[in-house]
């Protein structure tokens, strides 16, 4: 008894002592990573004209953690969230890492696709620490919905600048334009945002073009993205806080879907009988290909064949990978199919 | 049970009348309740002058499908409740405590991101297989025939929790392709049209008249083995009859509606208690109540829609099937209470008495060395080569890196570790059950729930205060199984049978929760699956204060804990306060595990396989067990963290799931040994 209980305590005690090496171990830690990261700069810095180096003033991003000051604009950056790398890519910069490059790859648009050498860092919700700093990144872009968690964490790596693409108040377009400008600032890329914000204004009035000269002009729409399972329907209604419907407004196009409440996703779950009474507008969905959820599973169902939509051929089909929570990218896609099904 | 013919056909008209009156009732109400606003007045338009209006053909073509789908599964799973609970003599069996519904879920997922053309041609034949294997094993883990209601239903628990994080995991890291499962998981009657009516119809109503013809052989069941066998009936064939009609009808229900627990439990035990139990009443009385329960939380789930958004039927049926099974509980089992029921720690053969001392140094070499070990395993990224190199000091700061992101995670996974295995020494101690630990008495579900609400549903709350709202939430749910409890001397059965109906409750939250969530429930998914991920000093400073101070006391009670094994009278001779004894242990092991569990997720099965294991090395003793388990508990979870975030790199294994895939051939070696203590 007596023997047990006198291992039992060493045992404590070592496990102790070397959580207390561990803790010191921690010191060492952040000292030796600030070296390496100054070695890991010296490449970089050889590569830029001095002259340049020295004009460079320090960038200040204002972000949900607070602010971050970057002595420089960040070169390799990784993002945790597809908004954030369609963004980088947006501004003719490759990221070092993204989060889930094969899912990547079939939701986000082909415009704003990865190239070969961008390092998978793992899942989205729960991105690989070790490989993000194995890649010495010097920025790190996170969101808040799955990364905050790891704030501090990714921080002790590289300088981190947090967002949250599903806003809490305003709409998410309003913030996708928030975020790019940021990351446009931290990258030194903001001569080119302003023309991708440019591009895409010009794409808007095109759109809008030629919406008048087929007479869709000024339509007004609900927007769907609608999947089944096991038989049952489930359709996430576009409301005004989201991306889809803030772009298609800068199209002209009017929303008629109302919610009640404030939607942080940008949708409101329903079924087919929220339907009937938005019969009158016209209906823009995204389902699957191996998912038509507006086929087969509705052919004969009295209430969606009694919808005037329905009747009067007004319902519009868009492709199942339309990213619906991207950034300028995305938008142009998402004006490209809507007015590519309107206009068909 | 023989009674009086013209009583029991007041009974009969009692339920058949009562129940088809309620129905009515609630067919109507069901058919006026949804997201479109239809008056009574226009349903009832509907029903008898339809017109091809909008309204009406709400009613008709998608309310009345839902409606009629909910009369069907109603139905199924009480059936699928009244057979199982003749066939296992066991009042606690039904689909869900045999774990078929997880089972049958679970097939349905992995068909549904694996195989979606084979799963979209034949999901009965999925959910089927799943469902099946799902009671097999819960049934014999359980100990087959033999077994007590109690450990029965431990069992089919079990067995859902390790089902339901296989479940899990394809939901994290098949998020895209099945997150249009979540509502359906919850248990849905949303249709869109007849077919899947169309499809349940057939097979619940063939599968009612088959129970009902056969309803002469399963009252003899009722009896017992030896005069069953002379009146020449097939015994083990009609067991089997019922088992196969059982199983598919659940299948069949689920792979349409999706998990929908309770109703097969409380349907069947309405009418026994209104004192209809010859089967062929009893199996169309309970048919007729399940509908009426389903449809009750159908019409429920819908009327609250408009505040909280459409509650899915599985979570309403918990609200309303727990609180049923508390009182079943603390009402009705009277032959649960004092120790009539011989539960026995006992895990099967001898010990095999290795020499303590010696276990105790070989593992606590095995911790060190796998910690240090575990230094050099990561992602793929970091070639092994480079850390070496880094050792040797030629490039610091790689290795610097990577031990700041490892280390405390690993010692935070040797602390949680120690924690959840102590935990389980003491819980299976206080409960006198080896297949106890704190999940079984709420802690897991209360803790989840907690986490989730912080999580999802007031997600301005800053995520550090996740921790806190899971201690909170796993500690609520263990005290509301004590004070219950406590009336009935803290009786362990009494405990556990509460801590499954509280843990249904927390569970339903979580999947209502889930649900309304974030947009991919990844993140929930991987906190409830238990993960090391992303851990800091600051959780390793949690959990060791926990250790620091818990473990001393449990060393202290740790002779007590002893005593508490000889069963409620004998340790009440040898002077023991029994109620106190237990209560402390119960404390001091929930805290341990509310502990762990705020730091590291819902990491189950640890506190249930490492004390069993450590009984079968050094049999009965609390000190000692408390010491090896401790080191096997961190040795589990040290490894399960090093070899999550290496083999897969860089995508990250949670530390949860893996623990399940060693648990889960762990109970399959339990089943064997049962087996083979059978056989000898």
């Amino acid at each position: 008894m007596k023997r047990s209980l006198y291992l039992g305590s060493i045992t404590l005690l070592i496990l102790l002592i070397v959580s207390g090496c561990g803790s010191s171990n921690n010191g060492n830690a952040n000292t030796g990573k600030n070296n390496g990261s100054a070695d890991q700069n010296t490449p970089t810095s050889t590569n830029t004209p001095p002259a340049e180096t020295a004009a460079e003033q320090p960038i200040t991003i204002k972000h949900n953690k607070g602010e971050t000051v970057l002595d420089k604009p960040a070169k390799r950056v990784v993002v945790l969230e597809w908004i954030f790398a369609e963004s980088v890519i947006a501004l003719g910069v490759q990221p070092a890492g993204n989060a889930d490059n094969a899912e990547y790859a079939k939701w986000v648009t082909a415009e704003a696709a990865l190239g070969a050498d961008v390092q998978d860092v793992g899942l989205r919700w729960e991105p690989n620490l070790e490989t993000i700093a194995a890649l010495k990144p010097d920025l790190i872009i996170s969101n808040t919905d799955n990364n905050a968690a790891i704030y501090d964490q990714l921080k002790a790596i590289a300088p981190t600048i947090e967002f949250d693409p599903y806003p809490n108040e305003g709409d998410a377009y309003t913030g996708m334009e928030d975020i790019f400008n940021n990351i446009a600032l931290a990258l030194g890329k903001t001569a080119e945002a302003e023309k991708v914000w440019k591009d895409l204004d010009q794409y808007y009035e095109d759109a809008k073009a030629k919406l008048a000269a087929a007479g869709k002009a000024d339509l007004n729409y609900v927007a769907s993205q609608a999947f089944t399972s096991q038989n049952s329907i489930t359709l996430r209604m576009f409301t005004d806080t989201s991306t889809v419907s803030q772009t298609l407004a800068r199209i002209g196009l009017k929303n008629d879907w109302r919610s009640d409440k404030f939607e942080k996703y940008g949708f409101t779950d329903s079924t087919i009988e929220a339907l009937p009474a938005v019969a009158d507008s016209n209906f823009i969905y995204i389902v699957q290909a191996d998912d038509n959820v507006f086929g087969e599973p509705v052919k004969d169902n009295k209430v969606w064949n009694g919808l005037n939509f329905v009747k009067e051929k007004r319902t519009y089909p868009i492709d199942g990978s339309t990213w619906t929570f991207g950034g300028p990218l995305s938008s142009k896609t998402i004006v490209e199919r809507v007015v590519a099904a309107l206009t068909k | 049970m023989m009674k009086n013919p013209s009583h029991s056909l007041g009974r009969v008209i009692g339920v058949f009348g009562g129940g088809i009156a309620a129905l009515v009732v609630l067919l109507f109400l069901s058919l006026c309740f949804g997201e479109a606003k239809i008056s009574f007045q226009a349903v009832i338009d509907a029903l008898f002058h339809r017109q091809d209006i909008p309204g009406h053909n709400i009613v008709w073509d998608l309310r009345m499908p839902r409606t009629v789908l909910g009369l069907l599964a109603g139905a199924g799973l009480a059936v699928a409740g009244v057979l199982l609970q003749t066939i296992t003599k066991n009042p606690l069996a039904s689909t869900d405590t045999l774990g078929i519904n997880s089972g049958a879920y679970f097939m349905v997922v992995l068909g549904t991101a694996f195989f979606p053309t084979v799963l979209s041609t034949s999901p009965l034949l999925f959910a089927a297989l799943g469902g099946a294997i799902a009671a097999m094993i819960a049934y014999i883990l359980g100990g087959g025939r033999t077994a007590s209601p109690i450990r029965l239903a431990l069992a089919g628990m079990i067995v859902s929790l390790v089902i339901e994080s296989f479940t899990r995991a394809i939901h994290i890291f098949k998020a895209t392709e099945t997150q249009n499962l979540f509502l359906w998981g919850a248990g849905s009657l949303v249709q869109v049209n007849w077919t899947g009516v169309n499809y349940a119809l057939p097979w619940v109503i063939g599968i009612l008249i088959l129970a009902i013809l056969l309803g002469k052989s399963f009252d003899v069941l009722d009896l017992d083995e030896a005069t069953a066998r002379s009146l020449g009936q097939k015994v083990d064939l009609t067991r089997f009859i019922g088992l196969a009609l059982a199983v598919l009808v659940a299948a069949v229900v689920v792979s349409v509606v999706g998990p929908i627990g309770f109703v097969g439990l409380v349907a069947p035990h309405l009418i026994r208690l209104v004192g209809l139990r010859k089967h062929r009443w009893l199996i169309p009385g309970a048919a007729l109540w399940g509908a009426v329960l389903i449809t009750t939380a159908d019409v429920l789930s819908r009327m609250v829609r408009s505040s909280l958004g459409e509650m899915p039927i599985g979570a309403v049926m918990a609200i309303i099937g727990a609180p049923w099974l508390v009182w079943l509980v603390l009402r009705k089992m009277k032959g649960i209470t004092g120790s009539a029921l011989k539960m026995s720690m006992n895990v099967g053969g001898r010990p095999a008495k290795v020499n303590f001392n010696r276990l105790v140094v070989i593992s606590f070499i095995m911790v060190v060395g796998l910690i240090l070990v575990s230094m050099t395993m990561g992602g793929t990224t970091i070639p092994l080569k480079q850390l070496f190199a880094s050792l040797f000091g030629s490039n610091e700061s790689s290795y610097s890196v990577l031990l700041n992101l490892r280390l405390p995670r690993t010692f935070v996974a040797a602390g949680a570790g120690i924690a959840l295995a102590v935990s389980g020494v003491l819980i299976q101690a206080a409960v006198r059950n080896p297949l106890a630990d704190a999940s079984i008495i709420g802690v897991t579900s209360g803790a989840g729930f907690g986490a989730m609400l912080i999580l999802i549903a007031w997600p301005q709350v800053p995520v550090s205060m996740m921790p806190i709202a899971a201690m909170i939430g796993g500690i609520a749910a263990a005290a509301c199984v004590f004070i219950f409890a406590w009336r009935k001397n803290l009786n362990p059965s009494v405990l556990i049978l509460l801590g499954i109906a509280v843990s249904a409750f927390g569970s339903a939250g979580i999947q209502a929760l889930i649900v309304r969530g974030s947009l991919w429930g990844s993140s929930g998914y991987i906190w409830l699956t238990g993960s090391t991920y992303g851990r800091t000093w600051d959780q390793f400073k949690i959990i060791a204060i926990f250790l620091v101070v818990l473990l001393p006391i449990a060393w202290y009670l740790g002779r007590r804990f002893d005593l508490l094994a000889f069963g409620d009278e004998s340790s009440t001779g040898m002077g023991l306060a029994v109620r106190k004894t237990r209560l402390a242990a119960m404390i001091v092991g929930v805290l341990l595990a509310a502990g762990a569990v705020s730091v590291v997720g819902t990491v189950g099965f640890l506190g249930l396989i490492v004390p069993h294991a450590v009984r079968v090395l050094i049999g009965h003793h609390s000190r000692q067990s408390i010491i090896l388990s401790s080191l096997f508990g961190a040795l589990l979870l040290v490894l399960t963290d090093a070899i999550g975030r290496t083999v897969l790199a860089p995508i990250e294994i949670p530390s949860g799931m893996l623990i399940t895939l060693i648990g889960a051939p762990y109970f399959l070696f339990l089943l064997v040994r049962t087996f083979r203590r059978k056989a000898s």
